[in-house]
């Protein structure tokens, strides 16, 4: 049986060489100008070398992608051809029958024996073919062999995929369309058994499944179904699809399914004897999932600080979570968890800091003052004669708004705390203490 | 070669396994012991949140996750940056001054275990509604973090965990120094004093805080 294989020489980056290279093959190997992919096998399903060359140019058009493609039965000859022009503006196709006229340059030939080809007249691969292979192999050694079998595309060179899959996935047509969601389970609890076998026997597991079911109408609908937890229990699986169909049913009957399953990446951190404990990050994914649940979305995330001067400048970035897998270092210091107090940004040693609490809601008070200076405040919590006081600051301003809103002073009150007293318009009241 | 460079000589993994279950905090003098409980109480201005933000510093720094149930919402994360948290290890969980929610949320994170440190910040809330949470509570968290490397911190006006922590210690402010002089001062230390409500014949420990009034 025949091999074929398809080069794509383009500057247009990995991922968009791997996305069409994707469409036609599962080994695939990343080259440092381009890709190169096994199409063997795809002649029963597109026809001629030539057939599946031109399909894999329309792909590349219709994702942008500039360069040259070429499919040939060896690896060298397909990389040789696809060689050819490669700085093209647009998808061009390069064809097995140009490959005798290949200039001589391209080959893995010394520069001496090409400026004798060159004085001998021998330009093309054409022109070397037209000579006896013994009486090369018997002037230039027996390395030229591997040039003669290189121009006769004899290469031997393998493919060796270095871009792995990662994601399978089974399509089934249904002999007669299906109204019932239901009467699909025994066909895609069959179809997940296929799928996730293929999985298991890729030694991964799944977290992402996109189902998309083709419809009478012409139309089709998709779901993507997530876990927290990757899994390839099919009852769960089913439990969760059947979920997702009833809440949201297609509009008319299937008539095909089609599943893809994702493959999970592996965990790049693993926890060991002299790492710290920080939570598995499934485990920290669903209790952040109960706590957004029971606190709502906008009360579970990381602090943020706000780079304005609000009262209150700053936030819960609700999107982004602990970082479980890469954050700061790892491995205690000297082995125990006993170290010094960590630096802070600047490098500088830690400080044990005041730090400040709010009151929620803030805490109304009446203000004595007597000669511009606070003497005496009384919220319906506590009462003292203030006797220490710091400011006047302004705080709580926009950019565009030159108006600061408050005023803010430090008070320490007699027999209680040391608080913040703020005055807005004519309101006072506490926003909180330092603790 | 390089992989014999992971074999350490047995004084080093020695000196890894001694302490394992304590978080010192050297510039207060104190220890804090993992898989249990640790309570700071005290009134208005004694430190509890400054002191629970410097163990929340040590070990976000280390790399550690941490969580923060704020059940009244009187975290100041600006605080928190200038004692030097690492916030991208930090979990803050908002509960509006809903003490039930603020239980539950402390009872989900001590069941997803591998925290470094779980902080219930009880600061704010009424004494009166605390009184009537069940002291069942605390014992389901001791036995929960029991075994595991992960800190349970309260903080309150008053003592609520009764015998379950295993360390509860009374804050008091000694003194408050300010610096200047008539309408020109600023806020500059706290002088603290706090001593274990479970060694009742230890001498109090004495520490100092700062006020650091740089922008973050």
């Amino acid at each position: 049986m025949s091999r074929s294989f398809a080069c794509i020489i383009s500057d247009a980056g990995r991922g968009p060489l791997v996305a069409v290279a994707h469409q036609f093959a599962h080994s695939i190997e990343l080259l440092e100008d381009g890709i190169l992919f096994d199409v063997s096998g795809l002649e029963r399903l597109m026809g001629k070398p030539q057939r599946v060359a031109q399909k894999i140019l329309r792909e590349m058009q219709r994702r942008q992608v500039r360069g040259s493609v070429a499919v040939a039965e060896t690896v060298d000859t397909a990389i040789l051809l696809a060689k050819q022009e490669p700085a093209q503006k647009q998808a061009v196709l390069n064809t097995p029958d140009m490959f005798s006229q290949l200039p001589l340059v391209d080959l893995a030939i010394e520069q001496d024996t090409l400026n004798v080809f060159s004085d001998l007249g021998l330009q093309r691969v054409e022109d070397l073919l037209a000579i006896p292979a013994d009486d090369l192999v018997g002037r230039y050694g027996r390395e030229f062999q591997n040039v003669i079998d290189t121009i006769e595309q004899k290469g031997v060179s393998l493919l060796t995929p270095n871009v792995k899959e990662n994601r399978v996935s089974w399509s089934f047509e249904l002999d007669n369309a299906v109204e019932d969601f239901e009467q699909l389970i025994f066909v895609l609890n069959h179809g997940l058994e296929r799928l996730f076998a293929q999985v298991e026997h890729c030694g991964f597991s799944t977290e992402h499944l996109d189902l998309q079911f083709k419809l009478r109408n012409k139309t089709a609908k998709s779901y993507a179904i997530k876990t927290s937890f990757p899994t390839l229990e099919r009852a769960f699986w089913l439990k969760l699809i059947n979920l997702r169909a009833s809440l949201d049913p297609p509009e008319a009957s299937i008539v095909a399914v089609d599943v893809m399953a994702h493959f999970t990446r592996p965990r790049p951190s693993q926890n060991g004897l002299y790492a710290v404990s920080r939570p598995d990050p499934e485990n920290l994914l669903l209790t952040v999932g109960k706590l957004k649940k029971l606190v709502g979305e906008a009360n579970v995330g990381t602090p943020v600080i706000l780079n304005q001067r609000l009262a209150e400048p700053f936030g819960v970035d609700a999107e982004t979570m602990p970082n479980v897998n890469c954050a700061g270092p790892t491995v205690r210091e000297g082995g125990t968890r006993n170290v010094s107090l960590p630096p802070l940004l600047t490098g500088g040693p830690a400080q044990q800091i005041i730090a400040f609490t709010y009151y929620r809601p803030p805490v109304r008070a009446e203000v004595l003052v007597r000669d511009r200076q606070l003497v005496y405040l009384k919220t319906r919590y506590f009462a003292g004669h203030i006797a220490n006081v710091s400011g006047v600051w302004k705080g709580n301003s926009k950019w565009w708004d030159r108006a600061w809103r408050t005023q803010e002073w430090d008070v320490e009150v007699e027999n209680h705390g040391v608080c913040r007293l703020c005055k807005a318009g004519e309101e006072w009241f506490l926003a909180g203490e330092y603790d | 070669m390089p992989h014999l460079s992971l074999v350490k000589t047995l004084s080093h993994l020695q000196q890894e396994q001694r302490h394992i279950d304590e978080i010192r905090l050297e510039a207060h003098g104190l220890t804090l012991m993992r898989g249990s409980i640790a309570e700071f109480a005290g009134p208005a201005s004694t430190g509890k949140t400054s002191l629970v933000l410097s163990v929340m510093a040590q070990l976000t720094t280390e790399g550690e996750i941490c969580a923060l149930v704020d059940s009244a919402g009187s975290f100041d994360p600006v605080s928190a940056k200038l004692a030097g948290v690492e916030f991208e290890n930090l979990l803050w969980v908002r509960c509006g001054g809903e003490l039930e929610k603020a239980f539950l949320a402390a009872d989900y994170l001590v069941q997803a275990k591998g925290f470094g440190c779980v902080w219930l910040n009880l600061n704010g809330l009424p004494q009166n509604k605390l009184r009537l949470v069940p002291r069942t509570y605390w014992y389901r968290y001791r036995s929960r973090i029991k075994e595991t490397p992960t800190l349970f911190l309260v903080t309150a006006e008053e003592h609520v965990t009764g015998s379950a922590s295993q360390q509860s210690f009374q804050l008091e402010r000694e003194d408050a120094r300010w610096s200047g002089t008539g309408r020109f001062k600023l806020l500059r230390e706290f002088h603290l004093k706090f001593h274990s409500r479970k060694g009742y014949f230890g001498p109090p420990q004495r520490t100092r805080i700062e006020m650091d009034y740089s922008d973050v």
